[in-house]
Protein backbone atom coordinates (compact mmCIF):
# COMPACT_ATOMS: atom_id res chain seq x y z
CA UNK A 1 0.00 0.00 0.00
CA UNK A 2 1.58 3.45 -0.75
CA UNK A 3 1.69 5.72 1.87
CA UNK A 4 -0.70 8.61 1.43
CA UNK A 5 1.11 12.38 1.45
CA UNK A 6 2.07 14.18 3.81
CA UNK A 7 0.35 17.01 2.69
CA UNK A 8 -3.28 14.98 2.68
CA UNK A 9 -4.34 16.26 5.94
CA UNK A 10 -3.61 19.88 4.69
CA UNK A 11 -5.85 19.28 1.35
CA UNK A 12 -8.47 17.48 3.70
CA UNK A 13 -9.03 20.41 5.61
CA UNK A 14 -8.45 23.08 2.88
CA UNK A 15 -11.54 21.24 0.91
CA UNK A 16 -13.55 20.87 4.03
CA UNK A 17 -13.18 24.71 4.21
CA UNK A 18 -13.84 25.55 0.62
CA UNK A 19 -16.72 23.35 1.07
CA UNK A 20 -17.85 25.04 3.92
CA UNK A 21 -17.73 28.63 2.04
CA UNK A 22 -20.00 27.46 -0.96
CA UNK A 23 -22.03 26.30 1.61
CA UNK A 24 -22.44 29.39 3.50
CA UNK A 25 -22.36 31.56 -0.01
CA UNK A 26 -25.32 29.14 -1.16
CA UNK A 27 -27.26 29.21 2.00
CA UNK A 28 -27.00 33.25 2.01
CA UNK A 29 -28.17 33.73 -1.38
CA UNK A 30 -31.23 31.53 -0.74
CA UNK A 31 -31.83 32.84 2.71
CA UNK A 32 -30.93 37.03 2.08
CA UNK A 33 -34.58 38.25 0.51
CA UNK A 34 -33.77 39.64 -2.41
CA UNK A 35 -35.02 43.05 -1.65
CA UNK A 36 -32.47 43.12 1.02
CA UNK A 37 -31.02 46.87 1.23
CA UNK A 38 -27.19 47.02 2.48
CA UNK A 39 -26.39 50.48 2.04
CA UNK A 40 -24.78 53.44 3.70
CA UNK A 41 -25.26 52.11 6.90
CA UNK A 42 -28.94 51.16 6.16
CA UNK A 43 -29.42 47.51 6.32
CA UNK A 44 -33.43 46.04 5.74
CA UNK A 45 -35.87 44.36 3.74
CA UNK A 46 -37.01 46.59 1.31
CA UNK A 47 -39.85 44.74 0.69
CA UNK A 48 -41.39 45.43 4.34
CA UNK A 49 -41.91 49.55 2.81
CA UNK A 50 -44.04 47.91 0.69
CA UNK A 51 -45.94 45.71 3.66
CA UNK A 52 -46.39 49.31 5.25
CA UNK A 53 -47.95 50.78 2.40
CA UNK A 54 -51.07 47.80 2.53
CA UNK A 55 -52.43 49.30 5.84
CA UNK A 56 -55.66 51.56 4.90
CA UNK A 57 -56.08 55.19 5.11
CA UNK A 58 -58.64 55.81 8.13
CA UNK A 59 -58.43 59.56 7.77
CA UNK A 60 -58.76 61.05 4.55
CA UNK A 61 -57.84 65.05 6.01
CA UNK A 62 -60.23 67.79 4.64
CA UNK A 63 -59.05 67.74 0.88
CA UNK A 64 -61.14 64.27 0.88
CA UNK A 65 -64.30 65.97 2.08
CA UNK A 66 -63.51 69.06 -0.53
CA UNK A 67 -64.20 66.06 -3.15
CA UNK A 68 -68.37 66.47 -2.39
CA UNK A 69 -68.27 69.04 -0.18
CA UNK A 70 -66.54 72.34 -1.69
CA UNK A 71 -69.10 74.65 -1.08
CA UNK A 72 -69.38 73.84 2.80
CA UNK A 73 -65.24 74.08 2.81
CA UNK A 74 -65.32 77.47 0.91
CA UNK A 75 -67.58 78.92 3.50
CA UNK A 76 -65.37 77.61 6.47
CA UNK A 77 -62.52 79.74 4.65
CA UNK A 78 -64.02 82.71 6.52
CA UNK A 79 -64.58 81.42 9.94
CA UNK A 80 -62.74 80.59 12.92
CA UNK A 81 -62.74 77.14 13.15
CA UNK A 82 -61.26 77.14 9.58
CA UNK A 83 -58.25 75.08 10.73
CA UNK A 84 -59.97 72.29 12.31
CA UNK A 85 -60.19 69.28 10.51
CA UNK A 86 -63.67 68.00 9.43
CA UNK A 87 -62.97 64.49 10.79
CA UNK A 88 -62.47 66.09 14.20
CA UNK A 89 -66.13 66.61 15.13
CA UNK A 90 -67.87 64.40 12.10
CA UNK A 91 -65.74 61.39 12.21
CA UNK A 92 -63.42 59.73 10.13
CA UNK A 93 -63.81 59.31 5.93
CA UNK A 94 -63.70 55.50 6.00
CA UNK A 95 -66.69 55.45 8.04
CA UNK A 96 -68.57 57.91 5.71
CA UNK A 97 -67.25 56.76 2.48
CA UNK A 98 -65.24 53.59 1.06
CA UNK A 99 -63.96 53.11 -2.46
CA UNK A 100 -65.78 56.45 -3.49
CA UNK A 101 -68.86 55.63 -2.25
CA UNK A 102 -71.22 56.55 0.74
CA UNK A 103 -71.77 54.03 3.37
CA UNK A 104 -73.12 55.77 5.87
CA UNK A 105 -73.96 59.56 7.08
CA UNK A 106 -71.06 61.47 8.72
CA UNK A 107 -71.71 61.34 12.51
CA UNK A 108 -72.10 64.46 14.66
CA UNK A 109 -72.72 64.38 18.12
CA UNK A 110 -75.09 67.28 18.46
CA UNK A 111 -76.49 66.65 21.78
CA UNK A 112 -73.99 66.98 24.00
CA UNK A 113 -71.06 69.89 24.78
CA UNK A 114 -68.02 67.33 24.82
CA UNK A 115 -66.85 68.23 21.29
CA UNK A 116 -66.74 71.86 22.59
CA UNK A 117 -65.22 71.40 25.89
CA UNK A 118 -62.85 69.30 24.99
CA UNK A 119 -60.76 72.19 23.41
CA UNK A 120 -62.70 75.03 24.82
CA UNK A 121 -63.16 74.29 28.86
CA UNK A 122 -60.80 76.46 30.66
CA UNK A 123 -57.24 74.84 31.49
CA UNK A 124 -54.11 77.25 33.00
CA UNK A 125 -52.65 74.94 30.25
CA UNK A 126 -54.10 76.64 27.35
CA UNK A 127 -52.29 79.34 25.31
CA UNK A 128 -53.34 83.28 26.31
CA UNK A 129 -55.89 84.35 24.33
CA UNK A 130 -57.19 80.83 23.65
CA UNK A 131 -61.68 81.17 24.01
CA UNK A 132 -62.00 79.04 27.32
CA UNK A 133 -65.14 77.78 28.66
CA UNK A 134 -65.76 79.39 32.30
CA UNK A 135 -69.45 77.87 33.15
CA UNK A 136 -69.19 80.38 36.33
CA UNK A 137 -68.99 83.48 34.30
CA UNK A 138 -71.04 82.36 31.60
CA UNK A 139 -73.68 81.88 34.05
CA UNK A 140 -73.50 85.14 35.56
CA UNK A 141 -73.10 87.51 32.44
CA UNK A 142 -75.63 85.81 30.22
CA UNK A 143 -78.77 84.10 30.06
CA UNK A 144 -77.67 80.40 30.86
CA UNK A 145 -79.83 77.87 32.06
CA UNK A 146 -79.07 74.58 32.85
CA UNK A 147 -79.10 71.90 30.08
CA UNK A 148 -78.59 74.25 27.40
CA UNK A 149 -76.24 73.46 24.53
CA UNK A 150 -73.06 75.33 23.01
CA UNK A 151 -74.86 74.78 19.75
CA UNK A 152 -78.06 76.72 21.33
CA UNK A 153 -76.51 80.02 20.79
CA UNK A 154 -73.21 78.79 19.12
CA UNK A 155 -72.76 77.51 15.41
CA UNK A 156 -70.07 74.87 14.92
CA UNK A 157 -68.70 76.29 11.97
CA UNK A 158 -69.47 79.81 12.41
CA UNK A 159 -69.16 80.03 16.55
CA UNK A 160 -68.26 83.57 16.68
CA UNK A 161 -70.75 84.51 18.88
CA UNK B 1 23.94 29.94 41.87
CA UNK B 2 21.05 29.12 39.26
CA UNK B 3 20.00 30.23 36.39
CA UNK B 4 16.60 31.88 37.94
CA UNK B 5 18.95 33.92 40.44
CA UNK B 6 21.32 35.63 37.48
CA UNK B 7 18.81 36.57 35.65
CA UNK B 8 16.83 37.89 38.40
CA UNK B 9 19.15 41.63 38.27
CA UNK B 10 18.32 42.21 34.73
CA UNK B 11 14.00 41.67 34.82
CA UNK B 12 14.62 44.39 37.67
CA UNK B 13 16.58 46.73 35.02
CA UNK B 14 13.46 45.81 32.10
CA UNK B 15 10.99 47.20 34.87
CA UNK B 16 13.20 50.28 35.25
CA UNK B 17 13.43 50.83 31.72
CA UNK B 18 9.72 49.78 30.58
CA UNK B 19 8.21 52.51 32.96
CA UNK B 20 10.23 55.10 31.46
CA UNK B 21 8.96 53.27 27.78
CA UNK B 22 5.53 53.04 29.11
CA UNK B 23 4.70 56.78 30.29
CA UNK B 24 6.45 57.46 26.99
CA UNK B 25 4.53 55.37 25.02
CA UNK B 26 1.62 56.80 26.84
CA UNK B 27 2.43 59.95 25.52
CA UNK B 28 2.51 59.20 22.00
CA UNK B 29 -0.84 57.26 22.53
CA UNK B 30 -2.20 60.48 23.57
CA UNK B 31 -1.37 62.85 21.30
CA UNK B 32 -1.90 60.25 18.33
CA UNK B 33 -4.90 59.23 19.44
CA UNK B 34 -6.29 63.34 19.69
CA UNK B 35 -4.76 63.77 16.57
CA UNK B 36 -6.96 61.11 14.98
CA UNK B 37 -9.86 62.14 16.71
CA UNK B 38 -9.80 65.46 15.06
CA UNK B 39 -8.72 64.44 11.69
CA UNK B 40 -8.97 60.88 11.52
CA UNK B 41 -11.82 58.99 10.36
CA UNK B 42 -13.63 59.47 13.31
CA UNK B 43 -14.23 62.92 12.30
CA UNK B 44 -15.83 62.32 9.09
CA UNK B 45 -18.69 60.51 10.70
CA UNK B 46 -20.80 63.87 10.16
CA UNK B 47 -18.42 65.23 7.62
CA UNK B 48 -19.32 65.58 3.82
CA UNK B 49 -17.44 62.19 3.24
CA UNK B 50 -19.53 60.19 5.89
CA UNK B 51 -21.90 57.34 4.63
CA UNK B 52 -24.44 59.37 6.69
CA UNK B 53 -24.38 62.35 5.04
CA UNK B 54 -23.77 60.73 1.57
CA UNK B 55 -27.30 59.02 2.05
CA UNK B 56 -29.04 61.77 2.82
CA UNK B 57 -27.49 63.65 -0.16
CA UNK B 58 -29.19 60.82 -2.32
CA UNK B 59 -32.50 60.93 -0.74
CA UNK B 60 -35.47 62.72 -2.38
CA UNK B 61 -37.22 63.87 0.79
CA UNK B 62 -35.52 64.70 4.21
CA UNK B 63 -38.90 64.90 6.48
CA UNK B 64 -39.12 66.48 9.73
CA UNK B 65 -41.59 67.01 12.36
CA UNK B 66 -42.01 70.28 14.31
CA UNK B 67 -44.24 70.45 17.46
CA UNK B 68 -45.09 73.60 18.85
CA UNK B 69 -45.79 73.60 22.11
CA UNK B 70 -47.21 77.38 22.40
CA UNK B 71 -50.45 76.03 20.48
CA UNK B 72 -50.84 73.20 22.00
CA UNK B 73 -54.70 72.91 23.94
CA UNK B 74 -54.64 69.47 24.74
CA UNK B 75 -57.39 68.68 23.38
CA UNK B 76 -56.22 65.08 22.32
CA UNK B 77 -57.60 64.90 18.61
CA UNK B 78 -54.06 63.70 17.89
CA UNK B 79 -53.90 60.52 20.31
CA UNK B 80 -57.47 59.81 19.16
CA UNK B 81 -56.63 60.04 15.56
CA UNK B 82 -53.59 58.04 16.33
CA UNK B 83 -55.15 55.47 17.76
CA UNK B 84 -57.80 54.58 15.06
CA UNK B 85 -55.67 54.94 12.19
CA UNK B 86 -52.97 52.72 13.53
CA UNK B 87 -55.25 50.33 15.41
CA UNK B 88 -52.99 50.91 18.44
CA UNK B 89 -54.56 48.99 21.33
CA UNK B 90 -56.47 50.39 24.63
CA UNK B 91 -53.82 51.46 27.04
CA UNK B 92 -50.86 52.01 24.57
CA UNK B 93 -49.76 54.79 23.03
CA UNK B 94 -48.12 55.87 19.69
CA UNK B 95 -48.62 59.35 20.51
CA UNK B 96 -49.49 61.19 24.12
CA UNK B 97 -49.73 64.71 25.66
CA UNK B 98 -48.04 64.87 28.64
CA UNK B 99 -49.28 68.07 31.03
CA UNK B 100 -46.18 70.25 32.70
CA UNK B 101 -47.26 71.90 35.43
CA UNK B 102 -44.24 73.98 37.03
CA UNK B 103 -44.47 75.37 40.55
CA UNK B 104 -42.67 77.08 42.44
CA UNK B 105 -41.94 73.44 44.57
CA UNK B 106 -41.50 71.44 41.63
CA UNK B 107 -43.04 70.28 38.50
CA UNK B 108 -45.40 67.79 38.48
CA UNK B 109 -46.34 65.92 35.14
CA UNK B 110 -49.24 63.93 33.92
CA UNK B 111 -50.61 62.14 31.24
CA UNK B 112 -54.27 60.42 31.74
CA UNK B 113 -54.86 57.83 29.72
CA UNK B 114 -52.25 59.50 27.15
CA UNK B 115 -54.72 62.36 27.00
CA UNK B 116 -57.03 60.31 25.24
CA UNK B 117 -60.36 62.37 26.64
CA UNK B 118 -57.85 65.22 26.96
CA UNK B 119 -57.16 66.98 30.36
CA UNK B 120 -59.51 66.93 33.54
CA UNK B 121 -59.65 70.10 35.29
CA UNK B 122 -57.28 70.64 38.09
CA UNK B 123 -56.76 74.52 38.23
CA UNK B 124 -57.79 74.62 41.86
CA UNK B 125 -55.25 71.89 42.64
CA UNK B 126 -52.52 73.65 41.03
CA UNK B 127 -53.05 77.00 41.76
CA UNK B 128 -50.73 77.52 44.96
CA UNK B 129 -47.53 78.41 44.10
CA UNK B 130 -47.85 77.85 40.02
CA UNK B 131 -45.63 79.37 38.27
CA UNK B 132 -47.15 78.24 34.07
CA UNK B 133 -48.29 75.51 32.61
CA UNK B 134 -48.06 73.24 29.36
CA UNK B 135 -49.36 69.98 27.18
CA UNK B 136 -46.27 68.91 25.82
CA UNK B 137 -46.89 66.16 22.82
CA UNK B 138 -44.79 63.43 22.64
CA UNK B 139 -44.07 60.54 20.33
CA UNK B 140 -41.39 59.10 18.36
CA UNK B 141 -38.36 61.37 17.73
CA UNK B 142 -37.62 59.52 14.28
CA UNK B 143 -33.72 60.33 15.18
CA UNK B 144 -30.78 59.84 12.81
CA UNK B 145 -28.47 58.31 15.14
CA UNK B 146 -31.23 55.82 16.41
CA UNK B 147 -30.66 53.60 19.58
CA UNK B 148 -33.60 51.13 18.63
CA UNK B 149 -31.83 50.84 15.34
CA UNK B 150 -28.48 49.52 16.76
CA UNK B 151 -30.10 47.26 19.24
CA UNK B 152 -31.89 45.19 17.03
CA UNK B 153 -30.61 42.05 16.65
CA UNK B 154 -32.21 40.86 13.87
CA UNK B 155 -32.19 44.26 11.53
CA UNK B 156 -36.21 44.32 11.75
CA UNK B 157 -35.59 48.11 13.01
CA UNK B 158 -34.28 50.70 10.71
CA UNK B 159 -34.02 53.66 9.78
CA UNK B 160 -35.12 54.61 5.60
CA UNK B 161 -33.41 56.83 3.69
CA UNK B 162 -36.26 59.37 3.85
CA UNK B 163 -35.91 59.68 7.88
CA UNK B 164 -38.41 57.13 8.88
CA UNK B 165 -37.65 54.91 11.32
CA UNK B 166 -39.95 51.51 11.08
CA UNK B 167 -40.06 48.39 12.27
CA UNK B 168 -40.41 45.46 9.57
CA UNK B 169 -43.21 43.44 11.18
CA UNK B 170 -42.20 40.19 9.37
CA UNK B 171 -38.84 39.96 10.99
CA UNK B 172 -38.92 41.47 14.55
CA UNK B 173 -38.99 38.67 16.68
CA UNK B 174 -40.98 40.95 20.18
CA UNK B 175 -37.50 40.69 22.05
CA UNK B 176 -38.03 44.14 23.61
CA UNK B 177 -34.49 45.64 23.70
CA UNK B 178 -35.73 48.44 21.40
CA UNK B 179 -38.31 49.41 23.79
CA UNK B 180 -35.65 49.47 26.69
CA UNK B 181 -32.95 51.11 24.74
CA UNK B 182 -35.47 54.08 23.54
CA UNK B 183 -34.50 57.54 25.26
CA UNK B 184 -37.82 59.05 24.92
CA UNK B 185 -40.05 55.51 25.67
CA UNK B 186 -41.91 56.05 22.42
CA UNK B 187 -42.09 52.29 21.80
CA UNK B 188 -43.97 49.29 23.34
CA UNK B 189 -44.76 45.50 22.21
CA UNK B 190 -48.25 45.03 20.98
CA UNK B 191 -49.65 42.88 22.77
CA UNK B 192 -52.27 41.66 19.62
CA UNK B 193 -49.10 41.38 17.57
CA UNK B 194 -46.40 40.41 19.72
CA UNK B 195 -43.93 42.50 17.79
CA UNK B 196 -42.44 45.99 18.37
CA UNK B 197 -45.07 48.90 17.51
CA UNK B 198 -43.81 52.58 17.02
CA UNK B 199 -45.08 55.70 15.36
CA UNK B 200 -44.28 55.74 11.77
CA UNK B 201 -44.79 58.86 10.88
CA UNK B 202 -47.89 57.60 9.27
CA UNK B 203 -45.58 56.17 5.97
CA UNK B 204 -48.60 54.64 4.90
CA UNK B 205 -50.75 58.02 4.67
CA UNK B 206 -46.70 60.30 3.92
CA UNK B 207 -46.17 58.36 1.01
CA UNK B 208 -49.58 58.48 -0.38
CA UNK B 209 -49.56 62.36 -0.41
CA UNK B 210 -51.58 62.73 3.23
CA UNK B 211 -50.19 64.24 6.34
CA UNK B 212 -49.62 61.89 8.98
CA UNK B 213 -52.95 61.17 11.32
CA UNK B 214 -52.12 63.31 14.21
CA UNK B 215 -51.20 66.47 11.93
CA UNK B 216 -54.06 65.84 9.91
CA UNK B 217 -56.42 66.32 13.01
CA UNK B 218 -54.71 69.40 15.07
CA UNK B 219 -56.87 71.99 15.39
CA UNK B 220 -54.06 74.87 16.62
CA UNK B 221 -51.51 73.37 13.71
CA UNK B 222 -49.26 72.44 16.47
CA UNK B 223 -48.31 69.67 14.95
CA UNK B 224 -46.50 69.82 11.88
CA UNK B 225 -44.55 67.43 9.02
CA UNK B 226 -42.65 68.37 6.15
CA UNK B 227 -40.12 68.13 3.70
CA UNK B 228 -36.96 69.53 5.12
CA UNK B 229 -35.21 70.07 1.55
CA UNK B 230 -38.40 72.53 0.63
CA UNK B 231 -37.12 75.58 1.45
CA UNK B 232 -40.72 77.13 1.97
CA UNK B 233 -42.31 74.60 4.08
CA UNK B 234 -43.42 75.29 7.80
CA UNK B 235 -41.04 72.84 9.09
CA UNK B 236 -38.24 74.40 7.38
CA UNK B 237 -39.11 78.07 8.58
CA UNK B 238 -38.64 77.27 11.93
CA UNK B 239 -35.02 77.39 11.76
CA UNK B 240 -34.85 80.94 10.63
CA UNK B 241 -35.32 81.56 14.31
CA UNK B 242 -33.08 80.17 16.81
CA UNK B 243 -35.87 79.45 19.15
CA UNK B 244 -36.18 75.08 18.24
CA UNK B 245 -35.17 72.65 20.77
CA UNK B 246 -34.57 68.28 21.13
CA UNK B 247 -35.57 66.13 23.40
CA UNK B 248 -32.48 64.61 25.38
CA UNK B 249 -30.05 66.62 23.19
CA UNK B 250 -27.30 64.67 25.81
CA UNK B 251 -28.33 61.15 24.29
CA UNK B 252 -26.67 62.20 20.81
CA UNK B 253 -29.46 61.30 19.54
CA UNK B 254 -29.74 63.85 16.65
CA UNK B 255 -33.64 63.70 16.64
CA UNK B 256 -35.79 65.08 13.30
CA UNK B 257 -38.52 65.76 15.87
CA UNK B 258 -38.43 69.37 16.78
CA UNK B 259 -39.90 71.40 19.51
CA UNK B 260 -40.79 74.98 19.70
CA UNK B 261 -42.05 77.16 22.69
CA UNK B 262 -40.41 74.08 24.86
CA UNK B 263 -40.27 74.84 28.48
CA UNK B 264 -37.18 74.29 29.68
CA UNK B 265 -38.53 72.12 32.69
CA UNK B 266 -39.43 69.36 29.58
CA UNK B 267 -36.05 69.01 27.59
Amino acid sequence: MKDPSPRAHLVRLGLIMAAGVVVFLVLKSVLVPASWVDEGGDWYRGESLNEMMEQPLIYGGNESCQVCHSDVIEEMDEFKHKTLSCESCHGALIDHVQDEQKIADAFVDDESTWQCLNCHDERITKPEGFPQWNKQKAVEHMQMEEGMLCITCHTPHDPTP
Amino acid sequence: MTKADQQAPRLEDERMDSRREFLMHLLTGTASATVLMVFGPGAAAHGPESSGFMKMAKAEHHYAYVIDVSKCIGCGNCVRACKRENSVPADYFRTWVERYVIRQDGVYVDSPNGAMEGFEKANARYRKNFHSAKTVPKMCNHCHIAPCVQVCPVGATFKSPEGFVLVDHGYCLGCGYCVQACPYAARFINPVKNKSDKCTWCYHRVKKGKLPACVTVCPQKARLFGDLSDQEAEVTRIFDEDKWLVLKPEMHTDPTCFYVGLPREVV
